[in-house]
């Protein structure tokens, strides 16, 4: 995949990824969303390229209508570096739960101009999943949700797993404000 | 063409049927385009309109595609928790009881607009009707019913929404408001594409047992039913290909478990037909 510079993009695109832009979280926090992404220039190919064994681009990087109007429609899709550093959990995930593991619709990378986002959430850097369901078990109670979490958290100190609440859907997982920059790329 | 005696012998045909029905509470109106001929009974009460109100969302997204705020192959991502209006408290659908179980099986993925749009209208599929009632939300669903001049309709939530039903935040409906639904969604509110869109979904409508019922065979039907365990409906548009069609709408509040409601619907789409074409109904 071809790195890409976020400053460098178009103004529109600009608007709606805000490459580098520093974000406040509900703690006060601040955090610099990604700059760096890759390029995706079609949706063949992020059907066919695998970002870990068991996982394509494509299952990373579904949204609905919600997403801004010019990266849901048009190529090329620009989706974060650290992308691939939540393939490879997904694969320890995965491997640890030996079945299918899989990823929601707007539970990948969203952009910060998602309509569903409240604030800036983990996805907005590519390094949280909603998962949905793990082989046939689909995750939409407390007891399902709960027997996958434990195993999610296990598997790393910088994985956070989201404690159920009343009506979830889906098990949610990230990896915190991770920023990947391109050997190639310059942070100038 | 004087109408007023074939309109009140309708009128006494209708209350006749509905009264022998022990329906609660009925209503009936009509809109014949051939003849111009009206009739309203008890058109202004106002019911549960049960799915009936999922005609006014397919107006809402033939208003939006026309806006070019959406396109029919726009996507929305399925998944089953909603909110309630009452205290924002989730709920989901029974797939067993939707109409169209095979969306549940699409959950975590995603579905087109206009596949949403035609399982919520032919196969009364509560998911599909959430789904893009949370999309094209209930103020902007109403707001286009304002727009259009459409009384009578009041939308307010999404369906299976247990706890706004338990303290009685339905949607309501008025015969009459029926019948200008769907003559804004045959008029020229809506471009030609989305108008045929939306009447062509209508007619593949899948519950025939009530309007279409006593009908011949080359009478078609854009029309919605709307069934919960106290109200029954059915509404929709009539075409023929000998003349002008017309709208009927007929609404009823029945007993819960109460058998034949069904019937008596279509009782009256057979004598409304009788009335205004002068030709048999099935026999």
């Amino acid at each position: 995949m071809k790195a890409i510079d976020g400053l460098s993009l178009s103004p529109a695109h600009r608007a709606a990824l805000r490459p580098g832009e520093a974000v406040t979280d509900e703690n006060g926090n601040l955090h610099h969303l990604p700059r760096f992404f890759f390029e995706v220039p079609s949706w063949e190919e992020a059907h066919a390229l695998r970002v870990a064994s068991h996982f394509t681009l494509s299952e990373l990087i579904t949204v609905d209508s919600r997403e801004a109007q010019l990266l849901l429609r048009t190529f090329p899709h620009y989706v974060p570096c650290a992308i691939l550093a939540l393939a490879r959990y997904l694969e320890d995930f995965r491997r640890e739960v030996d079945a299918p593991v899989f990823i929601s619709a707007n539970g990948g990378y969203r952009s910060p101009a998602h309509r569903i986002n409240k604030g800036t959430p983990f996805h907005c850097w590519g390094t949280a999943a909603d998962i949905y369901r793990v082989g046939d078990t689909y995750l939409s109670d407390e007891k399902s949700i709960n027997r996958y979490a434990e195993i999610a958290a296990s598997l790393g100190a910088e994985v956070r797993v989201r404690t159920y609440q009343s009506g979830d859907d889906h098990l949610q997982v990230d990896l915190g404000y991770l920023n990947i920059v391109p050997r190639e790329c310059s942070e100038s | 063409m004087n109408d007023e005696p074939k309109t009140e012998t309708l009128r006494q045909e209708c209350e006749r049927i509905l009264s022998e029905s022990k329906a609660v509470a009925y209503a009936v109106a009509v809109h014949d385009y051939e003849t111009g001929l009206r009739l309203s009974i008890n058109s202004d009460r106002r019911f549960h309109a049960a799915s009936t109100m999922k005609v006014a969302i397919l107006l809402a997204i033939g208003k939006a595609i026309d806006d070019g705020r959406i396109q029919p192959n726009d996507t929305l991502h399925v998944r089953n928790r909603f909110r309630s209006a009452i205290d924002r408290t989730p709920f989901r659908i029974d797939a067993e009881s939707d109409g169209y179980p095979q969306l549940h099986k699409m959950i975590g993925r995603t579905a087109r607009i206009s596949d949403l749009t035609e399982w919520m209208i032919v196969s009364s599929s509560n998911l599909a009707t959430n789904l893009l009632l949370d999309y094209i939300t209930v103020e902007e669903a109403q707001r286009v019913l304002r727009e259009a001049g459409v009384c009578g309709i009041e939308l307010r939530r999404g369906v299976d929404d247990t706890k706004a039903h338990e303290q009685n935040f339905n949607n309501e409906t008025t015969a009459e408001g029926l019948v200008q639904l769907f003559a804004t969604l045959r008029g020229d509110f809506l471009s030609k594409a989305s108008r045929e869109m939306a009447i062509n979904i209508l007619l593949q409508q899948r519950f025939n047992s009530m309007i279409p019922a006593p009908l011949p065979a080359h009478a078609s039907v854009a029309h919605k039913t709307g069934e919960i365990s106290t109200a029954c409906h059915d509404a929709g548009i009539v075409y023929l290909p000998e003349r002008e069609p017309y709208i009927l709408v007929v609404l009823t509040e029945v007993a819960p478990e109460k058998n034949g409601r069904r019937e008596t619907i279509a009782k009256i789409s057979g004598i409304v037909f009788q009335t205004l074409t002068g030709m048999e109904v099935k026999a």
